[in-house]
């Protein structure tokens, strides 16, 4: 499913929804992107600012912000924290060396007040190469159980082979559709 | 600036670097009249800045024979200095008739970009399209 499919499923009742792409350099936010709207993913910079797809069907708008995961970027993160419906929070599975880093940044991100309640699908990429953590391992070592105050998922994927990319997607579609109904619900 | 076929990521255009030429002249893009056919087309443009801009958004505007077509306002916010972004939108094509006849067309459509800082213009772009 490509970001275009995404945006048919998701239910009009607000006008736009923006989703916010997180994690460390090198984790593969860019390679997610550009495979889920079909594009080659071969020859991929390191992000130096952001990168925004906005994609329109029928007067809805969806946003999706990616933003460089280099250290020097990441002070700058913050900017981009407003109107957010959901939160992806990609981790480059194979880096063990980084995963206490790439752990400590999430808890920072979760304890965001802009972010509070913001659901967040975490996709455990980069699957395909034989040294990755599996999604169980990354939730233990990362104690994501400990996540109780928004919805979280976690979803093992692959932006090399499109593997998981879907599942995940889904899950979003899901959790802002819910977050629309329910604020709808408020209203009435 | 580039433009794909959105639903098969296809590149069917690229500017290359305009650099500043870009502000000061009208721009011309020679795209293949097949991007006509496309359900979604996509259009994407990249730019770098040196400085941080606090509120930076763009209004792009395409024009047939005069007339707007379509209209996107975008609120990118904060730019962080020293940058390179990119901005990819995603238009479902709801053509009408006569956007089928590409020699009808050819040089009648142009894209106007202007990006702000706040209520401040600090650009402005024009780009003829001609399809061949
Ligand atoms: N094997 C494998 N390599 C991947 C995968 N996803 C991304 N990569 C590679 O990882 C590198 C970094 O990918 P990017 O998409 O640029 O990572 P990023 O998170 O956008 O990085 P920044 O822009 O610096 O924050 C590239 O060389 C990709 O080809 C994957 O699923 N499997
Ligand atoms: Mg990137």
């Amino acid at each position: 499913m490509g970001l275009l499919t995404l945006l048919r499923k998701l239910k009009r009742t607000d006008q736009e929804a923006r989703i916010l792409v997180l994690g460390l350099d090198n984790a593969g936010k860019t390679t997610i992107l550009k495979k889920l709207s079909e594009e080659d993913i071969t020859s991929i910079m390191p992000t130096q600012g952001f990168n925004i797809k906005s994609l329109m069907h029928d007067e809805f708008k969806l946003n999706v912000w990616d933003i460089g995961g280099q250290k020097s970027i990441r002070p700058y993160w913050r900017n981009y924290f407003d109107q957010t419906d959901a939160l992806i929070y990609v981790i480059d599975s194979a880096d063990k060396r980084r995963m206490e880093e790439t752990g400590e940044e999430l808890g920072q991100l979760l304890e965001e007040d802009k972010l509070s309640e913001v659901p967040v699908l975490i996709y455990a990429n980069k699957q395909d190469l034989m040294s990755a953590m599996a999604p169980d391992e990354i939730t233990e070592g990362l104690n994501l159980h400990t996540i109780r105050d928004r919805p979280w998922h976690i979803q093992g994927c692959s932006a090399k082979t499109g593997d998981g990319l879907q599942d995940g997607m889904e899950w979003i579609v899901t959790k802002i559709n819910d977050a629309s109904r329910a604020r709808g619900e408020e209203k009435a | 600036m580039d433009m794909r076929d959105a639903e098969t990521g296809k590149l069917l255009w690229e500017s290359g670097k305009w650099g500043q030429r870009m502000l000061r002249e009208e721009m011309q893009a020679r795209v293949p009249k097949e991007i006509l056919e496309c359900r979604a087309v996509s259009r994407e443009l990249n730019f770098t800045s040196q400085e941080e801009i606090r509120q930076f958004r763009l209004e792009q505007r395409i024009f047939l024979r005069g007339a707007c077509l379509e209209e996107w306002f975008f609120d990118f916010g904060f730019v962080i200095p020293g940058s390179t972004n990119s901005w990819q939108q995603t238009i479902e094509a709801a053509a009408p008739e006569d956007m089928r006849h590409p020699a009808e067309l050819s040089g009648k459509v142009t894209i106007e970009t202007s990006f702000y800082d706040g209520k401040t213009l600090i650009a402005k772009t024009l780009v003829r399209v001609f399809y061949v």
